[in-house]
């Protein structure tokens, strides 16, 4: 074959230039991470849960045990309950946020969000402190001659509904606000103008406009409960054994092969079936607290004259509605006040523990009490002299900083490539490199052990980050991504016109555009993996201690105050991180 | 004191709904008395000492550039915002005390603000769903108002189904649904094009002669304000500075700012010589005398003199009275030509003819004279 036109020898190689430019490439590197350490273990669990003769002996045995069955309904039980008391307790706080101004207004949101990028572990030892039998409530309950002597506040359903609501809280607020932001102010307006009073603003106007944040908080804190672990753990009694707390107690006493991901199986398709509901009801934005893109208009029908009344328009009006116009006597203050009441509150449940806390690490006492009898340094002294402990920080400041590495390097090309590229269905690429933040990580962690074995990874450095970095790439994802649709593209095309190459361009216009949004994706994906204690709790060895890892130990052996000194330096950790973050943290609030 | 002003005479009277047809409907607006308003936020006067009064019916538009206040004084009489001292009173009574979702006005917003979880239909019944009006009558007058805004077809469709001008229609039908006794706009149009523009202009008069409403509508358009208004009030810094008819702020403006503000404009300074009554005799800066009118409250002999440029006209050669300048350009614009003078003094003037069979466009360069009638000049204050 000699005779092969120029221009055909020419076409093939101008092509796999093009397509080595393609941004759609810059997707592969996180791809091709997360099939072999998150995908394909997963998919590893699911196979192992059906070898059972017949295959599905072992998912039979889940349903038919009723331990395994009643954890399974009380499971859904308690995450039904904290996502509806998430909502309730949620809109007065978003409403607070939205209805305050300057000052107030920062204090009250940094109260509120601050908690969100605090360790779950700590948030929850921090409602220990607060309910146990020495702490704060228990003392001013017996003072005001509540109680006659302390009760026992800990270990019971309340204390689980009360920790996790606390602990969950912040997603459902920020949901309901970035939902409240987008309703025009003039439609409120526009109700008063036209004879609505506050309530029927409110009912008539506001609600059903943020009713989509509502649900789509209400399914994030659903789905968050459903794999929850430490809370329950430490906060529950006996009878508060939540699904995932199985699957871990299992994994300790090694039973049958098969069985235990049998359970890991169930908890994981109940929460990707409610994922999947939620996903077509409310588009799979709700994930990373994206918006949908306009709805298409429906096709008017100028012939049909009967009101499009849905199910909830008609309950609002049968129901709620004169309920409303019972009330409606009530001054106008009135619904101002229960606003700034509840919301009050709400802030007031989420600081008060981190500051009880923080007193806390200065006590000089050597038991936990409050208030300390007297205060002292030596808590700190404690811990920065404990080999352990110090063991134990460097540990996690060293696998916090590899995996953030990762976590960056994989998931920023990826936000370049989702956002740049061409190629069709970015939502289900999106939906998969975000998936891991809906996967319960005590099924991640499962499905992790056995490839970790395998590959020696186990109580590695290497091998922690890497495993961290399945729940840090979706972070960075979205914040890179959302960095990136804010550039503004003629910009780019401005310096490539008066002549700048794509890596100049991308050097001098993109990155510092992106910069902030760069530095808040390393900030919280360090956070993410130095907080991290489920996977660590499947994959580290007994040589291999992280922070977290010491904390879970030290917790459900003694609380003692050195705990608190670690809470109070992860929390001055966060607000400084935050403190750095503010400019891309307000710019996105206010952007969308 | 609290001021009922949810019974609204005419406004539950069915008989005092006017049907489709354009049957003029007088009574039912409200009388407006604004004395000595003033908002402010921090330090600043948003509202510096505002007095104005509104006859019942009348169509009032406050006309400023952007900031100067005009949806503060709107949102003040709307009840969204309080006064820091003064008062407002409609028909008489102070309203301070009244709850703005009891003030039972009308309201249209430059963003629509229609309620997009509701039918068009629904948006409309809106106010009377609040008011408590039972079934069959609200959906009788939505289907009036609907049909009077030639919006029946559009009754079941969601806002986001229509077109800005369409959404907007709904708005305005919205907030006339309940025959108020005033209804506020505050700046209807302009998210909209001219041509849409124009045409909504034209609806909204004819609305308010069919419902007989107190009307007080906002813009920063100077055409839109001169072709709606029964009087207008120009607005600066947060105080009024002229309340006239349309054709008296023309031509009669009071400063220099509602002069420029309103339509092009030349301004020439010159010393009064003589005044007999509102008639002066003024020199200007190179000496040239020339005749004007005033109000008779200018004092000080140093004035400033408006010209409009259709007033001007140009000549080939000196006439009496005219003053020698030269071309700087000239453009057709249709219906009219639009030159630009220098004068000798190095003030340019604006002139505006019509356009005429035979005329050219004088080269840029050439040698004009300009001159004006005595009833053209007008002093101002
Ligand atoms: N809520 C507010 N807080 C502080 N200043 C305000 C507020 N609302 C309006 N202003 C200021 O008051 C002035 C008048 O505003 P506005 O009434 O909206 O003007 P207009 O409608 O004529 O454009 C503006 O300078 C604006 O910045
Ligand atoms: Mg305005």
């Amino acid at each position: 074959m000699t005779d092969v036109p120029a221009d055909a020898l020419m076409a093939p190689r101008r092509s796999l230039r093009q397509r080595l430019s393609d941004p759609a490439l810059l997707l592969l590197p996180a791809f091709a991470f997360l099939a072999f350490i998150y995908v394909q273990p997963l998919i590893d669990l699911m196979m192992t849960s059906v070898e059972g003769e017949p295959w599905y002996a072992d998912l039979a045995r889940v349903f038919s045990t009723p331990l395994y069955f009643d954890s399974l309904i009380r499971t859904m039980q308690i995450a039904l309950t904290v996502a509806l008391l998430c909502a309730l307790f949620g809109y007065p706080a978003a409403l607070l946020i939205q209805r305050t101004r300057g000052v107030t207004q920062m204090l009250v949101a940094t109260a509120i969000i601050l908690p969100y990028f605090i360790a779950i572990l700590i948030r929850t030892y921090a409602w220990m402190v607060l309910l146990g039998r020495n702490g704060p409530i228990n003392k001013v309950a017996v003072w005001l001659g509540i109680f006659d002597e302390p009760l026992g506040l800990l270990f019971n359903r309340g204390a689980v509904l009360l920790g996790m609501t606390a602990v969950l809280l912040p997603i459902m607020v920020l949901s309901i606000y970035s939902s409240l932001t987008r309703v025009d102010p003039a439609l409120k307006r526009a109700a008063m103008a036209n004879g609505a009073g506050p309530l029927a603003a409110f009912w008539r106007v506001l609600l059903p406009l943020t009713l989509p944040g509502v649900g789509a908080g209400f399914l994030l804190v659903f789905v968050q409960a459903l794999g929850f672990f430490i809370t329950p753990t430490l906060l529950g009694g006996p009878g508060d054994m939540m699904f995932a707390m199985h699957i871990t107690q299992q994994a300790d006493s090694v039973t049958g092969e098969g069985f235990l991901q049998a359970l890991a199986v169930v908890l994981l398709v109940i929460t990707l079936v409610t994922v999947a509901v939620a996903g077509r009801l409310l588009g799979f934005e709700f994930i990373w607290g994206g918006t949908r893109a306009a709805p298409a208009p429906k096709p008017a029908k100028a012939v049909d004259r009967t009101p499009r009344r849905g199910l909830s328009a008609t309950v609002a009006d049968t129901v709620g509605w004169p309920l409303l116009r019972m009330v409606s006597g009530l001054q106008a203050r009135w619904g101002a006040w229960t606003v700034r009441l509840m919301g009050g509150f709400i802030v007031a449940m989420l600081v008060i523990p981190i500051v009880v806390v923080m007193i806390i690490s200065f006590s000089k006492a050597s038991y936990l009490t409050f208030p300390p009898p007297a205060y002292s340094l030596r808590w700190y002294e404690k811990f920065f002299s404990d080999s352990n402990w110090m063991d134990a920080f460097w540990n996690s400041l060293g696998i916090a900083c590899l995996s953030a590495g990762i976590s960056v390097s994989l998931g920023a090309t990826a936000a370049m490539g989702i956002v740049r590229s061409k190629i069709k269905y970015k939502s289900t690429v999106m939906l998969l490199l975000v998936s891991p933040m809906i996967v319960p990580p005590v099924v991640l962690g499962l499905s992790l052990y056995s490839l970790f074995l395998k590959f020696e990874l186990v109580g590695t450095y290497l091998g922690l980050a890497a495993a961290h970095s399945i729940g840090g790439i979706p972070i960075v994802v979205v914040i890179v991504a959302a960095a990136l649709q804010g550039v503004d593209r003629q910009l780019e095309q401005g310096a490539a016109v008066h002549g700048a190459s794509p890596l100049t361009v991308f050097r001098t216009v993109t990155l510092p555009a992106i910069a902030p949004g760069l530095g808040a994706a390393v900030f919280f994906a360090f956070l993410h993996s130095f907080d991290e204690l489920v996977l660590t709790l499947f994959l580290s060895s007994p040589r291999m201690k992280t922070l977290p890892l010491m904390l879970w130990g030290d917790i459900n052996y003694q609380l003692n105050p050195v705990l608190a000194v670690v809470s109070t330096l992860e929390v001055l950790l966060v607000v400084g991180g935050i403190i750095l973050a503010r400019p891309v943290l307000t710019r996105r609030a206010g952007g969308h | 004191m609290i001021v009922n002003l949810a019974e609204r005479p005419g406004a539950s009277d069915p008989a005092a709904v006017p049907g489709a047809g354009p049957q003029p409907q007088t009574g039912i607006g409200s009388g407006i008395s604004i004395r000595d308003a003033v908002k402010r936020y921090g330090s600043f006067a948003a509202a510096d000492h505002i007095s104005l009064d509104i006859q019942p019916g009348e169509f009032v538009t406050l006309l400023g550039p952007s900031g100067s206040g005009k949806t503060t004084l709107l949102n003040l009489l709307a009840g969204f915002q309080q006064l820091n001292a003064g008062e407002i009173l409609v028909d008489g009574k102070a309203i301070h005390n009244v709850p703005v979702h009891k003030r039972g006005f009308g309201m249209v917003f430059q963003s629509y603000a229609l309620f997009p979880n509701m039918t068009v239909a629904q948006n409309v019944a809106f106010p009377m769903r609040m008011a408590g009006l039972d079934r069959a009558t609200s959906d009788r007058r939505v289907h009036e108002t609907l049909e009077m805004m030639r919006l029946t077809d559009h009754a079941q469709k969601m806002p986001s189904e229509m077109s800005g001008g369409q959404q907007q229609r709904v708005a305005i039908a919205r907030s006339i649904v309940m025959r108020p006794r005033v209804v506020l706009m505050d700046e209807p149009l302009s998210a909209l094009d001219r041509r849409l523009r124009e045409s909504i202009q034209i609806e909204i008069r004819e609305i308010h002669r069919t419902i007989g409403s107190t009307f007080l509508f906002v813009t920063h358009d100077q055409s839109e304000a001169l072709t709606m208004s029964d009087r207008i009030a120009v607005m600066d810094a947060g105080k009024i500075i002229q309340v006239d008819t349309p054709d008296e702020i023309y031509r009669r403006p009071r400063n220099r700012f509602v002069a420029s503000f309103i339509g092009e404009s030349n301004l020439v300074e010159a010393e009064i010589l003589r005044r007999e009554g509102g008639a002066l005799t003024l020199r200007t800066r190179t000496g040239h005398q020339f005749r004007a009118e005033s109000r008779d409250e200018v004092t000080g002999r140093n004035v400033t003199v408006l010209v409009r440029p259709e007033r001007l006209r140009l000549h080939e050669t000196a006439m009496p009275g005219s003053i020698p300048a030269k071309v700087r350009s000239a453009l057709f614009l249709g219906e009219v030509l639009r030159i630009e003078v220098e004068l000798d003094s190095g003030e340019v003037m604006l002139v505006r003819c019509p356009d005429r069979a035979g005329q050219v466009l004088p080269d840029p360069g050439s040698e004009v004279h300009v001159s004006w009638g005595a009833e053209d000049g007008w002093v101002l204050a």
